[in-house]
C-alpha cells in the first residue's frame, strides 16, 4: 500500500489549490458571508424580554395605586405606555398590539391594603408568544413580590398592618437564592453563536463540496481525472483537502468573531473546539459529496441541499433548547453533528469543560464523520466506475 | 390575457413533470412546518436538576418534593461526594439546589432559611425560565405549607389569545410564513434564472409576448403555487397546531392573496436580474430565508434586534404577512388591526414586479 501522501496526490493538490486561488470568488463567498451570518445571528437573534409595553386600568386613582404603577414602571422589565379607562379599552390596545400586558387595579385598592386585607391586581398578558409570556409572568411576579416585601416592612405605607398578624404563628420561609454560573450576564447571544457557528460550519461545507463535486462532471473534466494514474481514493483526498483547509479558516475567523464581537469567554481548551469544529467540517463535506452525487447541476444540487440543511439545522438546539423539543425529536439529535458541535463549544467555552466531561458528544461526532465519510466515498466511486 | 393564462400553463407544466421542483413545492413545506415548529420551541419542561440536601429534615424534604412534584424539573440522583458543579459541566443537569443544614429548624424557628440554586446560565434564556419557575414552586410550598404571611398585593396573571401557553401555536404561524416566502420565490427565481441560462428568454423577446404579459403568467403560475402550499398548510395548521380563524378572515384572505403575488414577483426578479441558477437560489435564500428568518419576530421578538439593524425589519415582507396570520389564527384583530400591514405586503409585492419590469423592459426591444 502505498503512502496516503504521495506524488500524485501532491499533484492533484496543487491543481485543486491553483483552480481555488484563480477563483477569487470562491475564497471570498467561504470566508465572508459565515462571519456576516454569525456576527447577524448572533445580535439579531435575542430572547431577552425587556421594555413591555404596558397599559394600565387604574379605578383606585389613589396615591396608593399609582405607587404600583409606578413601582412596574421602574423596573426595567415593563415601560407604561399609558392609562386606559376601561378594562374594554385596554382589551382593545392588547388587541391592536398597542400595548403587550395590562394591570388592572380595583377601585378598592387602597382601602383593602389599609385595612390589612389582601387585594387582588389583575395582569393581562398577551401570551401569543409563549417564552415572552413565561418571562413577563416571572417579572411581575417578581416585581409584586418586592413591592409586598416593601409593605410589610412598613418602608412604603407605615399604615399597612395586617389584622391579626400576631394571631398565627410565625413560619419561616425558604429564600431561593438563584445563581447564574458561566454566563451570570445572563446574555443571549453566547448561546446562539456557539450553536450557529456549527450550524455554518455543516451548511458551508456541504454547499462548498456539492459545488466543487458538481463542477468537475459538468465541466467534464471528471473522466480526465478518471485517466490520469491517480486512484480513486488519491482524487478524494485531493478535492478534500483544500476545501477543508479553507473551511477550517472560516471556523477560526467564527471564533474570532466570537470573542471579538461577542465577548465570548473560551474558559476551555481551543483545541477541543477546533478539533469539533474540523470533525463538523468534514461531516459536511461529506454530506455535500453525497448530495452531488445525486444532482446533475449545480442548480439541482443546491436545491438538494435545500431539502438536508434547514431541517437539519432547526433540530439540532443550535437556536433553542434541546429540552424543549418533543421527546421524539430529541432522540433524532445524537445523529445530528450540529448538536454535538454546539454541546461542546458550550462546554468548554462557557463552562470550561474538558475531554473528560465531552467525550459522548467527540465519540458522536466522529462516529457520525466516519459513517458520512464512508458513505460518501461510496456514493462518489460508484458515479466514478 | 389569453397570452398571460397561457405562459402560467406552461410553468406549471414544467412544475409537475420535475420530481424534485415538485416536492419541494408541496411536500418540502409541510415537513418544514411540522418539524419546525416544534423544534423552535423556547419553553422548556422536564429539565434535569440536582438536590443536594445537606439538612434532611422532613421539612427540607418537603420542600424538595415540591420540585419533584413539577412538571418542569425532573431530580437525577447524584453521588453525594461529588462536587454539585460538576453535574453541570458535563450536561448532566440543568440547575442544583443546594439545601443548607439547619434549614428545617431555621424555619420552624420562624426565621428565613436560604436556599441555593445554582444554574446553568450558558442558555440564558432557559435559566430566566428556571428561575421564575423555581421561584414559582417555593411560593407554592409556602402557601400550601400554610408559613405565609398573608400578601397585602396579589397578582392574577391571564394569558390572552394562548391561555396554554403553547408554543406550538406562536411558532406554527411564523414556520407557515417562512415556508411560503421560501419556496414559491425560489421555484420562480429557478424558472426565471432558467430562462436566461438555456437564452429561451430570446424566445420571448422576439415573440410577440409584451413583458407585463410574461412577467404577469409566471407570476401567476407561482402565486398558484404558493396558494396551493398555502391551502396544504392549514391542515395540519388547523388540525396538528389547533389553530384556528378568530374574528374576521377577510384581512388575512386578501393578505395571503397579496402575498402570494409578493414572494412570486420577489422570486421573478430575483431570476431576471441574476440569470443564473445557483446564484439565484443564493440570493433566494439570503432573501427568502435568512431576511424573513431573522428580522420579521419569526422566533423572537423584532424589538430586540439592535437598532443599527432593526431598521431592515422594516422592508421585510415577511413580517407584516406573519402579524397578519398570527392576528388570524390567535388575536382575531380584524381590519382595526391589520389594515396597514396588508396594505404594506401590496405595496412591496409591487415595488418587486416593479423591477422585474424594469430589468425585463430593458432587455426587451421597443416595438
Amino acid at each position: 500500500m502505498a503512502p496516503i501522501f504521495n506524488y500524485r496526490v501532491g499533484a492533484l493538490l496543487g491543481k485543486e489549490f491553483g483552480q481555488i486561488r484563480r477563483d477569487r470568488r470562491l475564497a471570498l463567498v467561504l470566508i465572508l458571508p459565515p462571519t456576516l451570518q454569525l456576527l447577524l445571528l448572533g445580535f439579531a437573534l435575542s430572547a431577552t424580554v425587556t421594555n413591555i409595553h404596558l397599559g394600565a386600568v387604574d379605578d383606585s386613582r389613589t396615591d396608593e395605586s399609582r405607587q404600583l404603577v409606578a413601582t412596574l414602571s421602574e423596573s426595567k422589565s415593563f415601560r407604561l405606555v399609558r392609562y386606559y379607562v376601561s378594562i374594554d379599552r385596554l382589551g382593545d390596545a392588547i388587541s391592536r398590539g398597542e400595548v403587550d400586558a395590562g394591570v388592572v387595579i380595583p377601585y378598592d385598592y387602597d382601602k383593602d391594603l389599609q385595612r390589612g386585607r389582601t387585594t387582588t391586581v389583575q395582569f393581562l398578558l398577551n401570551a401569543i408568544n409563549a417564552n415572552t409570556a413565561a418571562i413577563s409572568q416571572g417579572y411581575a411576579e417578581g416585581v409584586i413580590e418586592s413591592y409586598n416585601a416593601g409593605l410589610r416592612a412598613g418602608g412604603l405605607h407605615a399604615s399597612f398592618e395586617p389584622i391579626g398578624a400576631q394571631d398565627y404563628s410565625h413560619q419561616g420561609q425558604a429564600q431561593l437564592h438563584p445563581a447564574y454560573l458561566y454566563n451570570p450576564g445572563l446574555k443571549d447571544s453566547w448561546f446562539i453563536v456557539t450553536g450557529v457557528l456549527g450550524m455554518l460550519l455543516i451548511l458551508n461545507s456541504c454547499l462548498v463540496a456539492s459545488a466543487a463535486m458538481v463542477k468537475e462532471r459538468e465541466a467534464g473534466t471528471m473522466e480526465q481525472l478518471l485517466m490520469s494514474p491517480a486512484a480513486n481514493s488519491e482524487i478524494i483526498i485531493a478535492k478534500v483537502v483544500p476545501l477543508f483547509v479553507l473551511l477550517f479558516m472560516t471556523a477560526i475567523l467564527g471564533a474570532a468573531v466570537m470573542k471579538l464581537a461577542f465577548g465570548v469567554p473560551f474558559h476551555g481548551k481551543l483545541l477541543l473546539v477546533l478539533s469539533a469544529a474540523a470533525l463538523c467540517i468534514l461531516s459536511g463535506i461529506s454530506i455535500g459529496t453525497v448530495n452531488s452525487t445525486f444532482a446533475k447541476s449545480a442548480g439541482q444540487a443546491q436545491l438538494m441541499a435545500f431539502f438536508i440543511n434547514p431541517p437539519l439545522a432547526s433540530t439540532s438546539g443550535a437556536l433553542s433548547p434541546v429540552e424543549a423539543m418533543p421527546k421524539w425529536l430529541q432522540a433524532f439529535t445524537v445523529v445530528n453533528p450540529i448538536h454535538h458541535f454546539a454541546v461542546i463549544a458550550r462546554g468548554s467555552m462557557l463552562k470550561g469543560s474538558g475531554f473528560a466531561d465531552l467525550w459522548p458528544n467527540f465519540l458522536g461526532l466522529l462516529a457520525i464523520t466516519l459513517v458520512l465519510g464512508s458513505v460518501s466515498v461510496w456514493r462518489f466511486r460508484k458515479q466514478l466506475s | 390575457m389569453r397570452r398571460i393564462f397561457a405562459q402560467s400553463r406552461k410553468e406549471l407544466t414544467q412544475i409537475v413533470r420535475d420530481w424534485r421542483t415538485l416536492t419541494l413545492a408541496l411536500v418540502l413545506p409541510l415537513a418544514l412546518l411540522l418539524l419546525v415548529s416544534s423544534a423552535l420551541s423556547l419553553t422548556v419542561t422536564d429539565l434535569p436538576i440536582i438536590v443536594q440536601d445537606l439538612d434532611d429534615s422532613p421539612a427540607s424534604r418537603d420542600f424538595i418534593d415540591a420540585f419533584r412534584a413539577s412538571i418542569t424539573f425532573h431530580v437525577v440522583a447524584w453521588p453525594v461526594n461529588k462536587q454539585p458543579q460538576q453535574a453541570l459541566v458535563s450536561n448532566q443537569a440543568r440547575a442544583v439546589l443546594i439545601i443548607p443544614d439547619h434549614f428545617g429548624r431555621d424555619m420552624a424557628r420562624g426565621l428565613d432559611a436560604p436556599v441555593q440554586l445554582l444554574i446553568d446560565a450558558s442558555d440564558a434564556n432557559t435559566a430566566k425560565l428556571i428561575a421564575g419557575y423555581s421561584n414559582r414552586i417555593a411560593r407554592a410550598f409556602h402557601k400550601t405549607a400554610g408559613s405565609s404571611q398573608a400578601d397585602p398585593v396579589q397578582a392574577e396573571i391571564r394569558f390572552w389569545y394562548n391561555p396554554g401557553r403553547s408554543s406550538k401555536k406562536f411558532l406554527a404561524p411564523g414556520i407557515f410564513v417562512l415556508a411560503l416566502s421560501m419556496f414559491p420565490c425560489l421555484l420562480a427565481s429557478l424558472a426565471m434564472a432558467k430562462e436566461g441560462e438555456q437564452k429561451t428568454i430570446l424566445q420571448v423577446y422576439v415573440s410577440s409576448i409584451t413583458a407585463h404579459e410574461f412577467l404577469l403568467g409566471k407570476v401567476l403560475a407561482f402565486m398558484v403555487v404558493a396558494v396551493a402550499e398555502f391551502l396544504l398548510m392549514l391542515i395540519p395548521m388547523f388540525t396538528y397546531f389547533g389553530l384556528g380563524i378568530a374574528g374576521d378572515p377577510t384581512p388575512f384572505i386578501v393578505a395571503t392573496v397579496l402575498y402570494a403575488f409578493c414572494v412570486a414577483s420577489f422570486g421573478i426578479m430575483v431570476g431576471a436580474a441574476i440569470p443564473n441558477q445557483a446564484a439565484a437560489i443564493q440570493a433566494v435564500s439570503f432573501g427568502g430565508f435568512l431576511l424573513v428568518f431573522l428580522l420579521s419576530g419569526l422566533m423572537f421578538p423584532i424589538a430586540n434586534i439592535p437598532a443599527g439593524i432593526r431598521w431592515i425589519s422594516f422592508f421585510v415582507w415577511g413580517r407584516y404577512y406573519i402579524d397578519i396570520v398570527r392576528d388570524a389564527m390567535l388575536q382575531g384583530g380584524g381590519w382595526p388591526a391589520t389594515w396597514y400591514k396588508v396594505a404594506m405586503v401590496g405595496l412591496i409585492g409591487g415595488i418587486f414586479y416593479a423591477i422585474a419590469w424594469l430589468t425585463m423592459r430593458r432587455m426587451q426591444l421597443e416595438t
